[in-house]
């Protein structure tokens, strides 16, 4: 017997994010509920757990869940691979619905709630029952660490809290440019930090 | 929109944190500065990050809910160009219409895109120029260009931007009334003899959305706007959602 009959094929390093999302996509594009059944396995947590992290209320974020997962299923046939990854297009409509809610019911007691509950952007409190890698939360909890701040608190209170840059100024107490100016290098830095690129 | 300070505006564009005006005049410097946009792209996916750091599992129940739902949804259909002549019949209005500056119409065009209706881009803004955007930018850049507006009846209005030189129009149609099933928008255009040619057909479903009219515009007196049957009517029925002079 050579060596080489006795030898093990190297191990498939099958990374999930790769190509399978987007193959799946094509799939629910032609509307194939299976595979959206399995997109749906794939992007759930994600996009509920942002939803549930922007609004708090667990019915509210189900229902806005469920309107993003519907609107991905609606506009499968307008994703496009070659202008940013299925997670972030995704990602991104889930921001926007789940901003767009906080937006539209200001009401006083939401604004309280989301003060408090943006007062803790940085704690990571609910990482015990994400299923994200704790590889990916360490990686972002590192680089938010890295991050001075005023950056830090700019960009969560936004993103987490749902403020918009002049509400994060008063918040802060800081100059409406200042603001823009540290989202927008605070953002820099956390790409740099975890290597992403635009597609 | 071109001061320098303008560039600083993705961070707070991608965090989702500019009021709507800003957000619409954001957009429309996007359209021209390819170094917000590929900045917008990549400050994107390290944002997305954030959400996906944060990941939960929902509720069980909430899968069969949306599994449930979507097989009562009707997937749009993928993008494609369309075409389509036919004849007759005139009505006879002249309506008011508006100009406005080129910027105010490119932010027009970005806000319909934005709206998702015809997925101008499937981010609302403009990672990568897509032919529409190019298009309406070739467009507007035509020493000819010429815009105007007009209500729609059942609410929104109708922008068409055209240049008779190149044959061409873009129609923004935002905020339209939704139809019933089976209804749909369709597009025309009147020339001098006062006949009517179908210009293609717009969503009864969509409240906003952008045509490309390709050719046969540049002798048109009237943009048309009517409410039809699927799959669309070679003549219009009257009297039309709008009517607006386009000369
Ligand atoms: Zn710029």
């Amino acid at each position: 017997m050579s060596e080489e009959s006795t030898a093990l094929p190297w191990p498939v390093m099958v990374d999930p994010e790769a190509g399978t999302p987007a193959d799946l996509m094509a799939r629910v594009a032609r509307g194939d509920s299976a595979a959206f059944a399995q997109l749906y396995d794939l992007m759930a947590p994600r996009v509920y757990g942002l939803i549930r992290r922007v609004l708090r209320n667990p019915a509210q974020s189900e229902e806005v869940t469920q309107e993003v997962m519907v609107e991905v299923w609606r506009t499968a046939t307008r994703y496009d691979a070659d202008r940013g990854s299925l997670t972030s297009w995704i990602l991104t409509m889930a921001h926007r619905r789940a901003i767009d809610r906080v937006r539209s019911e200001q009401s006083s007691t939401d604004r309280e709630q989301a003060v408090a509950a943006a007062s803790s952007t940085t704690e990571y409190d609910e990482v015990a029952e994400t299923v994200t890698t704790n590889l990916e939360v360490e990686q972002v909890r590192h680089c938010l660490s890295a991050l001075t701040e005023l950056q830090r608190e700019s960009v969560t209170l936004a993103y987490y809290g749902g403020y918009s840059y002049r509400e994060v100024a008063e918040l802060l107490d800081a100059k409406l440019a200042t603001i823009k100016a540290r989202m927008r290098d605070g953002l820099i830095r956390l790409r740099d930090c975890l290597g992403v690129t635009g597609r | 929109m071109t001061t320098p300070e303008v560039h600083t505006l993705t961070g707070p564009y991608v965090l989702n944190a500019l009021p709507e005006d800003e957000r619409i005049g954001f957009e429309a410097h996007l359209a021209d500065c390819q170094s917000c946009s590929s900045e917008v792209a990549e400050l994107r996916e390290a944002a997305n990050k954030l959400g996906t750091a944060v990941a939960t599992e929902p509720p069980p129940a909430l899968k069969a809910r949306i599994l449930a739902e979507i097989a009562t949804i009707r997937q749009l259909h993928p993008l494609v160009r369309q075409e389509e002549p036919v004849a007759p019949q005139p009505p006879a209005v002249k309506k008011g219409y508006t100009r406005r500056s080129f910027f105010g119409l490119a932010a027009a065009g970005l806000a319909v895109a934005g709206a998702g209706a015809i997925a101008i881009d499937q981010y609302r803004d403009n990672s990568r120029t897509t032919k529409e955007n190019e298009q309406l930018a070739a467009l507007l850049a035509e020493s000819d260009a010429q815009m105007v507006r007009g209500d729609v009846k059942g609410g929104g209005n109708a922008t068409v931007v055209m240049s008779p030189s190149k044959d061409r129009a873009i129609v923004l149609l935002h905020g339209l009334q939704k139809l019933p099933n089976g209804k749909t928008y369709q597009l025309w255009l009147m020339d001098k003899s006062r006949t009517m040619h179908s210009a293609g057909l717009a969503s009864g479903q969509a409240t906003d959305q952008a045509k490309l009219i390709q050719g046969g515009v540049a002798d048109k007196i009237y943009f048309g706007l009517t409410v039809e049957n699927l799959p669309g009517s070679p003549t219009p029925t009257l009297p039309p959602a709008a009517l607006i002079a386009m000369a």
